[in-house]
């Protein structure tokens, strides 16, 4: 089926993933590496911080079978990725965070069903209006809490506050976070970036998780 | 049968209950409508309207909230609990609730960085809180 374009540009690597290869693959990295519970599992102990959960809380937010999230919560814990606390009668359970992979964990868990899919399918029916957008500030830099505001930066000429805030509910809802939108037209971008000023520098110069586009749309 | 801004009020909550007073809901009504008024003036620099259309939309959101009878601890609430004061959604109070942010941040850190398209959508939230408002009063 495939009608992969040869890149003629500059890149000097032969096979350079076409676009939509691209697009699939991302869309299938989150199968491709766990079952489906274990994303949801995963997800819910690894996209925020310091977050820990009961059997039940997890049963209740997954939506799995009781026996397949007992299943992976034994597995995870067992390896060393989870840590379990007994509080009174309840288990509960929370990324350890002096396990070896921790961090690469959670970057994972982030850049895909944690975080960056559940956004993306949330601006999905809104995208062909949206230039670039990513996820900035204590996030995308991984200083947050469980309690910290997901920064998310929309560039969009037509875009309004009411459209976002009733796209992007359900989702907060749903992450139990705040998602903090801030949306600029591509004008006003290319302003603030030619004046440098603090705005440009914070956004600019800081680790970004892109949902939509990528740096070079920035810097047209 | 509680409703949720019973559920929301008592020690160590963000509402508590207060009697309404008509006297101080007309104040707040009629403050917030000269602001909202104001904040439409486009002569005025963009922070200027800012903050007359935020504040207006607290005085509104204040007022619904002291119409039955509760007083709010803390600013943000008023905004959170437009659902159950005035039946309104996410695409209202939570662009008034952005505005709160953005305030604080200004107030706080210094930190103002307000573009047009935020202005008038605070401005058309702010509003439409009046127009809801002033039906039911």
């Amino acid at each position: 089926m495939g009608n992969i374009m040869p890149d003629m540009g500059t890149h000097s690597r032969q096979h350079r993933v076409s676009e939509a290869a691209a697009l699939y693959a991302s869309a299938n990295l989150s199968d491709a590496l766990f079952t489906t519970t274990q994303q949801r599992v995963l997800a819910s102990l690894f996209s925020a911080p310091g977050r820990s959960a009961t059997v039940s809380e997890l049963i209740h937010s997954t939506g799995a079978g009781s026996g397949a999230v007992q299943r992976e919560l034994a597995r995870l814990a067992g390896s060393g990725l989870l840590v379990v606390e007994q509080v009174g009668n309840q288990k509960h359970y929370r990324a350890n965070p002096d396990s070896p992979i921790h961090d690469e964990l959670a970057s994972i868990v982030r850049k895909t069903f944690g975080l960056a899919s559940p956004l993306r399918a949330a601006l999905a029916p809104m995208a062909g209006r949206i230039h670039a957008a990513f996820v900035y500030g204590s996030v995308a830099k991984r200083s947050d809490s469980a309690a910290s505001d997901i920064d998310l930066m929309l560039v969009s000429d037509d875009l309004t506050y009411p459209d976002v805030m009733a796209t992007l509910h359900p989702l907060m809802e749903r992450l139990g976070r705040e998602i903090s939108p801030t949306i600029f037209t591509r004008d006003e971008l290319r302003k603030r970036i030619r004046d440098g000023g603090s705005f440009a520098v914070r956004i600019l110069q800081q680790p970004k998780l892109w949902l939509i586009g990528s740096e070079h749309d920035l810097a047209a | 049968m509680t409703s949720p801004l019973d559920a929301l009020s008592g020690p160590g909550k963000p509402l508590v209950a207060e009697p309404p007073d008509a006297t101080e809901i007309a104040g707040l009504v009629r403050s917030g409508r000269a602001r909202l008024a104001d904040a439409g003036i486009a002569s005025l620099s963009l922070e200027s309207r800012f903050d007359l259309a935020y504040n207006a939309a607290h005085a509104f959101c204040l007022a619904a909230l002291r119409r039955l009878g509760y007083r709010p601890r803390h600013r943000y609430i008023v905004f959170q609990s437009l659902p159950h004061t005035l039946g309104l959604g996410p695409e209202v109070w939570r662009v008034l609730a952005k505005a709160h942010d953005l305030r604080n941040l200004a107030e706080y850190e210094g930190h103002m960085d307000v573009e047009e398209r935020l202005v008038l959508d605070v401005i058309e939230a702010c509003a439409h809180v009046s127009t809801v408002l002033a039906r039911q009063i």
